[in-house]
């Protein structure tokens, strides 16, 4: 928009790299704004990053909130366009239970439920039990009743990493490991931010007549430092990895929703959740899964597919969803998992400062739409919102490939067929010229060290944990024991730095170990036994 | 069946012992879960005499008054492996010799009595490299390789190697040997 801009001058900030943030991001770039979005650790690395990754129909909402379904399965079908290469359409299952006609949700609710999603828009029909068996073979084999939707799995990572390099291919500026330390306040109006690297120590200052607060549960303390107060509640869920795709279909339980009543095919690997229990704020940085939160995990995932009681556990994991209050309710009792947008000049006093919060993974580019919207109305922008029908990096349709050079796939290794699934058409940037480039890093997600070359130079990594999001390297089955050594050699070398390479493979080897910690018994304590055999041996006989 | 001794375990421990049990000469058994047949120190064991039982396991042990008086394997069925003494070097946790559960952490042959700590929050240290105390836990070892069986010192079984408190894979091989070596020197 503006065009006489300085460097450290921008028509809006954004706060927060999860999913809202880089939405919101995005869609600002595309309405033309110069943007600047700020991280203070990776993106995708708060709740973004850590629940099921299911591309909700809506179904589970119908029943209790037609409002929420309705967004959803809108923006499941927008998705499913825009995001091709990050949505994967498994169809799911809704299923009724012996048990469940005890507590009131039998046959009877399902006809509730099927009319409640029609209503909502959302295509669900009931199939026969044997039909959903033959559908889903792994499926508890006593359902009495089965409802088909259009559920999906989706890949928040690469969704969210999408997002943010789309911003950036419009111009975007996006700081990560970096945090807001105060607000540069004139009066009641906020016009800009003060900002710390965590990894440099360096200092900075941004100006913009706009600051967006997109930072999930930690937007609870942005807002507070920018002088306003929303009345967040951090919701705790946790979920289960389990070492294979055991299910290929989403398997929901029919019932009121509940603690572990869905379970997630994704990529390589199934997802059960996920539990809700409110935790205090200082605890959000440091989530750990309790025994409590597994067995039950456990049990409501054996129900839905009794073999997991067989499979191994990879790790476990929590996120923190940031429940807001509504305003009128000072108790704060009545919370909403909807969409909140609040424009803190209309509602407290504070120019250019809008906070955008609740809602879902799914609902993430409504979100940032409305967030934008938002913005440009304090811009007077009139440009209008092209999210809901521009292709992300990497989904545009195949028929608009035609300039792009996809690796002829009778030569190319699984490796590179890897990196077409996960990057989409942005695999032409990724170069395959060399055998080295085509070297295989990561046996279990078939990431090679061209894909890692490509991560470095195009998405912003810096470390393990970084480049897992980006490329999903080491976690798969082995959860890193096969390949640690050789993705932080393979990442030192494409960031220029080979001497980090122990550093980056020990700060790895932490964060596996801590999410299989939370389930360490059973096979899992025997691949963490093996983990400290390979990882632990090697380093004695240096 | 019936030998002087039976092994159970195919590892550092279960092969030293079974080199020194020879070495006395007795006539020996040994099980071994792996199916390698090009194993060269299981080969030079089985031309000095080593009854090799390959790709089998030890289900169970029966124990009668302080004494184990039979084992039961997968592929031998209803027919006991009978030994005088019997040296368990089963391993830790990778190789089953140890099993954790939600609940408890066991060996699963004799049900031997086990030393781990109860309290699950103690058993990984946050830091990967620091020492991590489940790999501590085993087979309670009441000297030289002497086990238990619910608070009984058995008198003709002994554990080497990995399966016993105290030792891990971590270890040299020089000491998971040297702990076979002390299991044998109950067996005259």
């Amino acid at each position: 928009m503006a065009n006489n801009l300085k460097d450290n001058e921008f028509d809006v900030i954004i706060v927060g790299g999860g999913i809202t943030g880089a939405g919101t991001a995005r869609d600002c770039s595309l309405r033309g704004l110069r943007v600047l979005l700020i991280e203070r650790n990776d993106i995708a690395d708060g709740a973004t990053g850590r629940n099921h990754g299911l591309l909700h129909s809506g179904a589970r909402y119908a029943v209790k909130d037609s409002e929420s379904a309705t967004e959803c399965i809108k923006e499941n079908m927008i998705l499913r366009n825009i995001a091709r290469n990050c949505v994967e359409d498994t169809q799911g299952l809704f299923i009724t239970l012996p048990e469940d006609a005890e507590t009131g949700f039998g046959l009877d609710y399902q006809k509730k439920f099927i009319d409640a999603c029609i209503a909502a828009g959302i295509s669900a029909k009931a199939i026969d039990p044997k039909d959903a068996i033959r559908m889903e073979p792994s499926v508890n084999p006593t359902l009495i009743g089965a409802v088909q939707v259009p559920d999906g799995s989706v890949d928040p990572f690469r969704l969210c990493s999408a997002n943010v390099l789309d911003a950036k291919l419009h111009g975007a500026k996006v700081i990560t490991y970096t945090e807001v330390t105060e607000f540069v306040k004139e009066d009641n109006t906020i016009k800009g931010v003060k900002v710390h690297n965590k990894k440099t120590g360096e200092d900075a200052v941004y100006y913009a007549p706009v600051t967006v607060n997109a930072a999930g549960i930690w937007g609870h303390s942005i807002a507070e430092m920018a002088g306003v107060h929303v009345g967040m509640y951090p919701a705790k869920g946790a979920l289960l990895v389990f070492g294979h795709r055991v299910n290929n279909v989403v398997i929901n339980r029919c019932r009121k929703s509940a603690d572990g009543d869905i379970l997630v095919p994704g990529d390589t690997v199934t997802v059960i959740g996920t539990t809700s229990t409110k935790v205090p704020f200082e605890e959000c940085d440091n989530m750990s899964v309790t025994r409590e939160e597994v067995e039950l995990l456990l049990r409501e995932g054996c129900a839905l597919c009794p073999s997991l009681a067989n499979t191994r556990i990879l790790r476990a994991y929590a996120g923190v969803r940031p429940l807001v209050a509504s305003d009128d309710d000072p108790t704060g009792r009545s919370i909403s998992r909807g969409i909140v947008c609040l424009d803190h000049e209309t509602r407290d006093g504070i120019k250019g400062f809008i906070t955008i919060t609740g809602g879902k993974l799914m609902t993430y580019r409504l979100m940032a739409e409305w967030a934008t919207d938002a913005v440009c109305r304090k811009l007077a922008v009139a440009e209008q919102c092209k999210t809901a029908v521009t292709p992300l990096p990497g989904s545009e349709p195949k028929d608009q490939y035609s300039e792009v050079k996809i690796p002829q796939f009778a030569g190319a290794n699984l490796g590179m067929k890897a990196s077409i699934g996960r990057q989409g058409s942005m695999v032409r940037k990724i170069d395959f010229t060399n055998a080295e480039d085509r070297e295989l890093v990561c046996e279990c997600e078939q990431v090679t060290v061209g894909e890692i070359r490509y991560a470095v130079n195009e998405l912003g990594v810096t470390s393990l944990r970084d480049l897992r999001r980006r490329t999903r390297v080491g976690m798969g089955t082995c959860q890193g024991a096969f390949c640690i050594g050789k993705a932080a050699a393979a990442l030192a070398a494409a960031l220029g730095k080979p001497e980090m390479a122990d550093q980056l493979a020990a700060d790895y080897l932490n964060e596996r170990w801590k999410g299989m910690s939370a389930v360490g018994w059973g096979d899992t304590l025997r691949e963490m036994e093996y983990l400290q055999r390979v990882y632990k041996s090697s380093n004695e006989s240096k | 069946m019936r030998y002087d001794a039976v092994i159970i375990g195919a590892g550092i421990a279960g092969t030293t012992a079974a080199e020194a049990l020879l070495a006395k000469g007795l006539r020996c058994a040994l099980v071994a879960q792996g199916r390698s047949k090009s194993n060269p120190d299981l080969n030079a064991l089985v031309a000095r005499g080593l009854a090799l039982y390959l790709g089998d396991e030890v289900l169970s042990g029966d124990i009668v008054e302080g004494r184990v008086v039979a084992l039961h394997t997968q592929k031998l069925e209803d027919v006991a492996l009978v030994a005088d003494n019997y040296i368990l070097a089963s391993g830790k946790f990778f190789s089953r010799g140890i099993v954790a559960d939600m609940d408890r952490v066991y060996e699963p042959i004799f049900g031997l009595d086990v030393e781990y700590d109860a309290d699950r929050s103690n058993w990984f240290n946050a830091d990967f490299a620091a020492d991590q105390k489940f790999l501590s836990f085993g087979v309670k070892n009441y000297g030289q390789g002497k086990v238990a069986h619910e608070g009984v010192v058995l008198s003709n079984l002994f554990a080497a190697g990995e399966v016993l408190e105290g030792i891990c894979s971590l270890d040299s091989a020089e000491k998971i040997a040297a702990s076979a070596a002390e299991a044998v020197s109950n067996i005259k």
